[in-house]
């Protein structure tokens, strides 16, 4: 029941998505005002969806849903939308809208293709995850990479439309709030580490991912800031960031597993020496 | 005179730290595709952090002198920017010294003790009074699916063969004494196993997994393969969960280097190995394996990891964007 409930759900906000992102593109090449006003009731209605899912999801876990990768992708893409939302309000600037809509209807689209078997079971967490740290390093990520994946949006407009309205201190800010939220989820994930696995940094694929993911948008802050670099090569490393983030997320629960391999399977939590 | 200050110079320029960041980046990347498990150890990659460190250091260092000069003019526009960025530098230098300190004076190692033993903490780490722990007791609870949900050590502290603190390591639940701290880290079992022989002579047993059995009264030998607390016979040699709801002992008899046959005993049912010879699988005892580890860096990168989230915090979200361009 409450695993068709929240299936539709999720089909139902990937059409929203899909629709706004559809709407936001036409709408800003046609200028036609009220096309964008369709496609930001289609952002806000996607992002209810969203939270209906999270607490869908929150009923059939029964915990806060932030252990395997349907989980974290929820909270990805809805704050990714909420933050879009925000930065339209406050800019009046609707550019960005087509390119973030399709970011997070892609997104979406994978939890729905690759992630369809973890909707409606109950997985209770592994002894590991049974931390109080688990909360704030899982959300901080969350927004760290919404941030970033905000940022490519706005990035790839300034790319491709050479646009004046999307003003490089916003993307300057996002980059920079998201950071934050990185070397956050970094340092918490090393109290973490120290307390579950004995170390605070074993160079798992997941942590130095990460470290390089930082590194990237560490340079871009100070060739932003101290060096003056602009315009495209600054909009390329912001898009670039983010395909780093995704590999993260993607790349490394997929190809490289680690200790942070939470997203598919059981795992065993701690080897059985033989 | 001139080469000492170019060498500083260069040494300290933030475009030699940002070269280092993206050195830093692509080693750490085609690191972890590669070289997973050796690459973070070699020299290398230290030096590479080790550079990076003393340039972040002058650089910091080049930074507060300015700072300082400069500080009633600039104190009242952006403060926070500054002191921000000031302080995640320091943090940053912290939490590397103290990552250097932990490669070169940090110690860890394994300790396993089996229920009712205890094990001197000296044997695995160098410790400045020797103590020892007991484990008096492993347990591990479930979820209703069988998944694990905690494992428990219940142990003592023994100083001087007299307990001095009792104590439950589990999972993220660490122990620390005398500044080692204790993980739970992994766990088995030891197989009970009682034969007896034609003759009518009982022995018992307590034998690890993939181990052999030497039984009188036989050529024939029996490896004990393996604890498997759920078995099903669809899964063969892995158990089902991990919650001892239908366990087996998995053994193999062998006779001149030849398998005879492949069983998976209960506990209490007799096995016939030979005429007149028969084991029987009484039951398991666990052992826990703990992870000791002690390290002296932790409270410096500690510490750096707080300054740094502070100085962070300020200098990119409480500075004011240096101009508006917002139209």
């Amino acid at each position: 029941m409450l695993t068709v409930l929240i299936t539709v759900i999720i089909y139902a906000l990937i059409i929203a998505y899909s629709l706004g992102a559809v709407l936001y593109f036409v709408g800003a090449k046609t200028e036609k005002r009220k096309l964008l006003h369709t496609a930001r009731t289609m952002a806000v209605t996607g992002c209810i969806l969203n939270l209906l899912a999270i607490i869908v999801r929150t009923i059939i876990a029964g915990r806060l849903p932030l252990a395997n990768g349907c989980e974290f992708m929820l909270w990805f893409t809805w704050i990714t939308v909420l933050l879009y939302l925000i930065y339209e309000t406050k800019s009046q600037v609707k550019d960005a809208g087509g390119v973030v809509m399709l970011i997070v209807a892609v997104l979406s689209i994978i939890v729905a293709v690759l992630m369809r078997g973890q909707f409606g079971v109950a997985t209770p967490l592994m002894p590991a995850l049974k931390s109080p740290w688990l909360t704030v390093h899982v959300i901080t990520a969350a927004a760290a990479y919404a941030g970033f994946a905000l940022a490519a949006g706005l990035a790839v407009m300034q790319l491709i439309k050479a646009d004046k309205r999307v003003s490089e201190e916003s993307v300057y800010r996002v980059v920079a709030g998201g950071f934050v939220m990185l070397s956050l989820t970094i340092v918490l994930g090393a109290i973490w580490a120290e307390q579950a696995w004995g170390s605070y940094w074993t160079w798992d694929p997941k942590e130095t991912w990460a470290l390089v993911t930082w590194l990237i948008y560490a340079l871009y802050l100070h060739l932003q800031r101290r060096l003056k670099w602009k315009g495209k090569t600054a909009s390329i490393m912001v898009v670039a960031g983010f395909i780093l983030v995704l590999f993260t997320f993607f790349g490394v629960n997929y190809l490289l597993p680690g200790l942070h391999s939470y997203a598919g399977v059981w795992v065993a939590p701690v080897m059985i020496t033989a | 005179m001139d080469a000492v200050k170019r060498i500083y110079r260069f040494l300290s320029s933030m475009k030699t730290g940002l070269t280092l960041l993206v050195l830093v980046g692509l080693a750490s990347a085609l690191g972890s595709a590669f070289l997973p498990d050796t690459f973070f150890d070699t020299l290398f990659f230290k030096l590479l952090l080790i550079f990076l460190l003393i340039n972040m250091l002058l650089c910091t260092a080049n930074r507060l002198i300015i700072f300082k000069s400069g500080f009633q003019i600039k104190i009242k526009r952006g403060w926070a920017k500054h002191i921000g960025g000031l302080l995640l530098h320091i943090g940053i230098v912290l939490i590397l010294a103290g990552l250097i300190m932990n490669t070169y004076s940090g110690e860890s190692g394994q300790i396993r003790i089996q229920t009712g033993d205890h094990v001197g903490v000296s044997n695995t780490i160098t410790v400045k009074k020797p103590f020892s722990l007991q484990l008096d007791e492993f347990k591990m609870e479930f979820h209703e699916d069988g998944s694990p949900s905690q494992y428990y050590s219940y142990v003592t502290v023994l100083e001087n063969d007299e307990a001095v603190e009792r104590a439950v390591i589990s999972v993220n639940h660490p122990l620390k004494h005398n500044g080692v701290k204790f993980y739970q880290q992994s766990y088995g079992h030891l197989i009970k196993a009682k034969h007896m022989d034609a003759a009518g002579n009982e022995v018992e047993d307590l034998i690890n997994e993939g181990k052999f059995l030497t039984l009188q009264g036989t050529e024939r030998l029996v490896k004990v393969y393996r604890y498997l607390p759920n078995f099903d016979p669809d899964q063969g040699m892995t158990s089902k969960t991990m919650r001892p709801d239908n366990p087996r002992i998995v053994f193999s008899v062998y006779e001149n280097d030849k398998v005879l046959g492949v069983g998976a005993a209960e506990f209490g049912e007799r096995v016939k190995i030979d005429d007149g010879v028969y084991v029987v699988f009484t039951g398991v005892e666990p052992f826990t394996v703990l992870k000791a580890k002690s390290d002296p860096g932790l409270p410096l990168a500690a510490g750096g990891g707080v300054v740094f989230i502070i100085g962070i915090s300020l200098a990119l979200l409480v500075a004011p964007a240096r101009r508006k361009n917002m139209s």
